[in-house]
């Protein structure tokens, strides 16, 4: 998986009182770059049953989620964590 | 796959095409050297034409007592800096979006915190929770949220004025969520003051709203400036305000206009009927997904219908939707985040759908086949 960007996401809302970025990836997400996610420390859940496979990874601090198919997945962290997404794409570099 | 909209509660999508039309003409045409450059003169007085019509749609016979905003928040701000009430003489209810409460828990001139009147599982506060407090004597102001933007319930809001009117309170209707879609009577419901916002469902541009002042009431403007009038007048001492300063949006007020229009012609009784058609189908659709619970609403209501599932947080569901099957809806706590314990929602909100008068059930069997694909396939 080759990340070229990350943007904040619109929907941070949606985690109150979290940030939430959208990291874009070069190419669509496929399992092996899902699976790739997981040095990401959590519980994972993948819904590859779906027409469109959802999978997140979450833990304590951090949510990490996407579709099997999107050029991006979603990071929301909390606000004292927010260098939990460097880390993540230093480790997946 | 085509996208389905069902986000109708946070701004209305499509707008009719005569709003579209008049917006992209307005933004074309040639401004006038009058009227603020308001580009005016080709079609009369816009203003006055918007008023009028938004008068009849919230039910009230002084359409020159509207005035115009950036929305329902600047509206409500408005309202409450202008009548210089402290927040302790105000009750309000638990139903309220973020419109209403921050400005109540943080605007400087407005000290201490509301009453809050609590509300039962569908949503629906009780009038006479409120008299109770009335009677108490400390209440100068009540402000009612018509119509959750949570669940669709409908408030009596012609009960609390009649108890507004009877202890001398003033009633402050927030019909953001209902001025265009649910009728409105607020000359006959004793309503002081009311809040609206454009791109709801008034069909309008996103940035536009007003407010209704009933005459007679005690209330400065907010702010001051530029109006377009009197240009040598710099004070106010004469207590004659004047309430819309700057330079106006009349773009964003044309198209509000012109979607008045479509609503009156249309008319909001049918609007209603659309949708709260459109309201049952999806329910009993919905109803029929094991894993998928409908937030209890009361049987008077908008176009709005809350879930959660039992799988997947309101959240995740919601990003499914949208990523998956391309199905808009919004997850959370819709910016009104005291009601959710009352109707059993909890800390991670809902997933809400709401629709408009062009929602067809073809959207909704949409909707209804991806909830019962996701909650069939459980990973």
């Amino acid at each position: 998986m080759i990340i070229t960007g990350r943007r904040k996401s619109l929907e941070a809302c949606t985690e109150a009182g979290w940030d939430a970025f959208d990291i874009l990836t070069r190419e669509p997400l496929t399992d092996e770059d899902i699976e790739s996610l997981r040095i990401a420390e959590g519980s994972f859940l993948y819904m590859r049953q779906l027409r469109k496979p959802f999978f997140k990874i979450e833990s304590h601090n951090y949510i990490i989620k996407g579709v099997k198919g999107d050029p991006f997945f979603r990071f929301a962290v909390h606000r004292d964590h927010t260098d939990e997404v460097d880390k993540l794409i230093g480790a997946l570099s | 796959m085509s996208l389905v909209y069902l986000n109708n509660a946070a701004t209305s999508y499509p707008k009719p095409e005569c709003v579209t039309e008049i917006a992209v003409r307005k933004m074309n045409a040639l401004p006038s050297g009058q009227f603020r450059s308001a580009g005016i003169l080709d079609d009369g007085d816009v203003f006055t034409e918007c008023r009028q019509r938004i008068g009849h749609i919230i039910g009230t016979a002084e359409a020159d007592r509207i005035f115009f905003s950036s929305g329902a928040t600047e509206s409500l701000n408005a309202i409450f800096i202008g009548l210089g009430i402290n927040a302790t003489e105000i009750i309000t209810t638990v139903t309220e979006h973020n419109s209403v409460l921050r400005p109540l828990y943080n605007l400087p001139d407005i000290k201490g915190e509301p009453v809050l009147l609590p509300c039962d599982a569908c949503g629906r506060v009780d009038p006479e929770r409120f008299e109770a407090e009335a009677k108490k004597g400390r209440t100068k102001a009540l402000v009612l949220n018509h119509c959750s933007n949570v669940n669709g319930t409908i408030q009596d809001a012609g009960a609390f004025g009649e108890i507004a009117a009877k202890y001398g309170i003033f009633f402050i209707l927030d019909a953001s969520q209902s001025a265009g879609c649910i009728p409105v009577y607020a000359d006959e419901w004793r309503v002081d003051a009311l809040a609206f916002t454009g791109h709801k469902s008034m069909l309008g541009l996103q940035g536009t709203g007003g407010y209704y002042i009933r005459s007679g009431i005690p209330f400065q403007p907010m702010r001051y400036g530029g109006t377009g009038l009197d240009s040598s007048r710099i004070r106010y001492d004469d207590g004659v305000y004047e309430y819309e300063t700057g330079t106006q949006n009349a773009m964003g007020i044309a198209a509000l206009s012109e979607a008045a229009g479509y609503i009156l012609d249309t008319g909001i009784e049918n609007i209603a009927d659309r949708e709260h058609s459109i309201r049952e189908y999806t329910k009993e659709r919905l109803e029929a997904i094991p894993g998928v619970h409908i937030i209890p609403a009361a049987d008077e209501c908008g176009p709005v219908i809350s879930l959660v599932s039992d799988m997947l947080t309101p959240s995740d569901l919601a990003y499914i939707l949208q990523n998956s099957y391309e199905i808009v809806t919004r997850a959370g706590l819709m910016c009104a985040p005291l009601i959710h314990k009352y109707i059993g929602s909890g800390d991670n909100g809902t997933v809400r759908v709401s629709f408009s008068c062009f929602q067809t059930t073809d959207d909704i069997d949409r909707l209804a086949e991806a909830l019962r694909e996701i909650h069939d396939n459980n990973g």
